[in-house]
């Protein structure tokens, strides 16, 4: 009797593994399989103005284009330092408790800080400039905490060979610890982009607007975003439901889960070449 | 010639100054200074509503803002007993699948899995009110009869397939750091696997798998748009209280709701602050109490 | 002759472990100075304290003077880079950069500003064939320094030492990782670089010291216990100590 109840064990245990695998089928389904009967290349080419997606497509990748141009540096930097200048001190525990307590920061709390302070403090007004800044405070510690992680892998023994060499600590890095890292690092960026790809909250009164003809041709004015406009057709929207919401869910949904899957395989492919 | 000597030694202390250490220190500490502007931002615009309505905006029963009565409690309420239903439907999802995807599922299949899970993880939760609005929404209008779908029950829904992952990945690595001696001591006085499990698996991990529910439950009260569009933003407590069926309102819908429209400076853009400063505290300190519970988990790489 | 390296009352501390202590010694120019003694004595702090590779070690303390020419290299006026470029380390176990083979040896002259392409292949070439490398991967210089064997790694090693021109080459029991080929390709190398170089090499195989070297020091339990010409310590040692772990005795 106890055999075959152990017997059952995994059978059993596996009925909520399928039950997730269910709902992400489930979830795939019913966004494709309408949205890729709405998906042509007119809606995508066309403005919004005459029924199309242009500008919140475009916009989309202008706002998560300079976020990701801003935050990388910044995340890497942040990393180099801590793991190769400042290991162990205190102030090393002072920016990793910064990190970890931005990572837990509810995104609608970035959109009201973004608002309050790129928007209204600091003059940017609506814009895309402040959906960068805003953005780069929510990728920002997914970079660190990732690229501390690849930068800590690389082994003493790498540095130290190069050090014997004479070469001075910052070569060190560019040269050696950095390449090195560089899946890791790559990885963490692409999960970065890829949490806020599909940002409302966060961008919902700092950045984006609704309607407008054409790209904004400064960083000072708004944009539109794939993710605001669907928000804005679901929500604010009354009516029938089209084949429109339905393919821009569909771009938004590719989008993220190719970004994962990259992430993924940088990771499985270039695991420890050395 | 004692001055030209002082002035090359000012320039060579300037040359031996480590700059690269001292730039990269300043970007780091960065992060520093945006928790602390958030911190401060946050809490000062919320100042007026708290000065001018205390406590009573917390414990004031009303939230009807252009009409001037400001009473967070059914906000609370509303953000509450949407999470509190999502974590009773992702707990048992979640660890059961974690012990199943940890100690029974074979390398490969656990691979691929895990790799789907974390997908299910990714999904913009713009999407997932796209589907609470759209399918699940007019399904539990057929299911239990009611006019309205937008209802607690349906943010409950919606709300578990996004924070169940977080205890899945979490437990998942919590469980396999348990010790093999701690396996192999049960396993020789005769244990079979399911009684090595949960006899002295799960207890050791116990403190892991908590934090992981409590991070989810933060997760979930953080959570805007899926909320916002799944839940009716209806901001009454239901009747009776416990009643799922009912829509409700929570603080991140309120939020998020109703600043794009308010006036700068007004009341009611402060009182907007308050709510997310409420917000801020109630993560924050779930936060803190997963983080506390971690320390306790086993675990296999010291994350930073 | 004044001696390459001199080390005057050399005191090392890990912590409060005392590792080093009262360390005086002479290192002569263009020989081969052995290091011999049990494990965890202190030689290989004694070589990471000659290229101030021991300040990479936390709570790591040195007193004491190391002169390298009759310069204090402890001075804060010597530049780090320069001194680990005069004074090249290789060590116990092997650790190419992961980089390609010509990448490792070029990697050196490239961090002290030699940009000249032909420059760098000649430095590279020459190198390689002085560490007896050269036709063994002459046809693949830009394959990964990993899919080498051991022993040819611990060769490249020696080569992107080799590659700064240093005056002085630490070596940390070069051999230990090796197999007895091999060990034998580096000790005559050893023997060959000891005419141009300084060369110091830290051995637990009394042998191989007895092979490779000019002079021999031997350091038990952080002190220096002997030193004098290889040929004279093994056949008439001073020191009881000496004798006792010559002989085989403990250790």
């Amino acid at each position: 009797m106890r055999r075959v109840g152990e017997k059952l064990i995994p059978v059993l245990l596996s009925t909520p593994v399928a039950v997730l695998i269910l709902c992400l089928l489930w979830i795939v389904v019913s966004i494709g399989g309408e949205g890729i009967q709405a998906l042509n290349w007119s809606l995508l080419t066309s403005s919004v103005l005459e029924g199309g997606i242009f500008e919140s497509i475009v916009g989309t990748l202008y706002m998560l284009g300079g976020a990701v141009a801003l935050a990388t540096p910044l995340g890497v930097a942040t990393a180099v330092y801590l793991v190769e200048y400042a290991a162990e001190s205190r102030l090393n525990h002072l920016i990793i408790q910064a990190v970890n307590n931005l990572a837990g920061v509810p995104s609608i709390i970035f959109g009201l800080f973004g608002y309050a302070f790129f928007c209204r403090f600091l003059g940017l007004g609506v814009s895309l400039l402040s959906g960068w800044l805003t953005l780069v405070c929510m990728i920002l510690p997914i970079i660190v905490s990732g690229s501390v992680e690849a930068i800590s892998m690389v082994p003493t023994s790498f540095r130290e060979a190069a050090l014997a060499l004479g070469a001075p600590k910052w070569r060190v890095v560019k040269d050696v610890v950095l390449p090195a890292a560089a899946p890791g690092l790559a990885t963490s960026v692409i999960l970065g982009v890829g949490r806020v790809a599909g940002e409302t909250a966060a961008i919902l009164f700092t950045s984006s607007v609704y309607l407008m003809r054409g790209l904004p041709s400064t960083v000072l004015e708004p944009v539109m975003t794939l993710t605001y406009h669907l928000f804005v057709l679901l929500v604010a929207t009354p009516g029938g439901m089209t084949g429109k919401p339905f393919a821009m869910a569909l771009l938004l949904l590719g989008l993220v889960v190719s970004l994962n899957v990259l992430a993924y395989i940088i990771r499985v492919y270039y695991r420890r070449r050395w | 010639m004692e001055e030209t000597l002082k002035s090359f030694d000012f320039l060579k202390s300037l040359r031996r100054m480590d700059w690269v250490k001292l730039i990269l220190m300043t970007i780091a500490s960065l992060s520093i200074v945006i928790v602390l502007l958030i911190s401060l931002f946050t809490i000062s615009e919320s100042i007026p509503a708290f000065s001018s309505l205390g406590l009573d905006l917390l414990l004031g029963d009303r939230w009807a803002p252009y009409y001037g009565r400001y009473g967070a409690t059914p906000l609370v309420y509303g953000s509450l007993i949407v999470v509190f239903g999502a974590v009773l439907i992702a707990v048992p999802l979640g660890v059961l699948s974690a012990i199943s995807l940890a100690e029974y599922m074979p390398r490969k299949l656990g691979e691929v899995v895990k790799l789907m899970i974390e997908l299910l993880a990714a999904i913009p939760s713009i999407i997932y009110g796209f589907l609470g609005m759209v399918f699940i929404a007019p399904a539990i209008t057929k299911l239990f009869g009611i006019s309205l779908g937008r209802t607690a029950l349906t943010g409950s829904i919606v709300l578990s397939m996004m924070i169940t992952p977080t205890i899945v990945s979490i437990s998942s690595e919590v469980i396999s750091s348990v010790p093999r001696e701690y396996r192999m001591a049960a396993i020789a006085l005769g244990a079979t696997k399911w009684q090595v499990i949960r006899g002295v698996v799960i207890p050791t991990a116990l403190p892991g798998i908590a934090a992981s529910i409590l991070l989810a439950f933060g997760r979930a009260v953080g959570e805007t748009v899926a909320v916002l569009m799944s839940c009716g933003c209806v901001a009454k407590i239901p009747s009776p209280p416990w009643n799922l069926l009912d829509p409700v309102h929570t603080l991140t819908a309120a939020i998020a709701l109703d600043m794009g429209e308010v006036a700068m400076g007004s009341m009611h853009y402060h009182v907007l602050f308050g709510l997310g400063v409420i917000l801020f505290v109630i993560t924050f300190s779930v936060n803190t109490a997963a983080w506390l519970l971690m320390r306790r988990a086993p675990r296999r790489l010291i994350k930073v | 002759m004044d001696p390459k390296i001199e080390v005057r009352e050399l005191n090392v501390w890990y912590g409060n472990h005392h590792v080093l202590k009262d360390l005086s010694i002479k290192i002569p120019e263009r020989r081969v100075l052995a290091i011999i003694g049990p494990s965890g004595c202190g030689k290989s702090t004694l070589l990471m304290t000659l290229n101030r590779m021991i300040e990479l070690i936390e709570g790591a303390r040195v007193e004491g003077r190391c002169l390298l020419d009759g310069v204090d290299i402890y001075n804060p006026g010597i530049p780090l880079t320069e001194l680990r470029r005069r004074v090249g380390m290789v060590f116990q176990k092997p650790n190419p950069l992961p980089k390609s083979i010509y990448e490792n040896v070029a990697y050196g002259p490239k961090v002290h500003g030699v940009k000249d392409r032909r420059k760098l292949d000649e430095i590279v070439e020459n190198c390689l064939k002085v560490v007896g490398l050269w036709d063994e991967v002459k046809d693949r210089l830009n394959k990964s320094a990993f899919e080498l064997s051991v022993g040819q790694q611990q060769r490249l090693c020696i080569a992107r030492a080799l590659a700064v021109k240093p005056e002085v080459l630490l070596m940390d029991e070069p051999c230990s990782a090796l197999d007895p080929m091999n060990t034998r390709i580096i000790e005559k190398l050893i023997c060959s670089l000891g005419r141009e170089l300084t060369v110091v090499v830290v051995t637990h195989n009394i042998q191989q010291a007895a092979r490779v070297s000019d002079f021999t020091a031997f350091i038990y339990l952080g002190r220096l216990v002997e030193y004098g010409p290889t040929d004279r310590l093994f056949e008439s040692p001073v020191n009881r100590l000496t004798r006792d772990y010559i002989s085989g005795e403990f250790g």
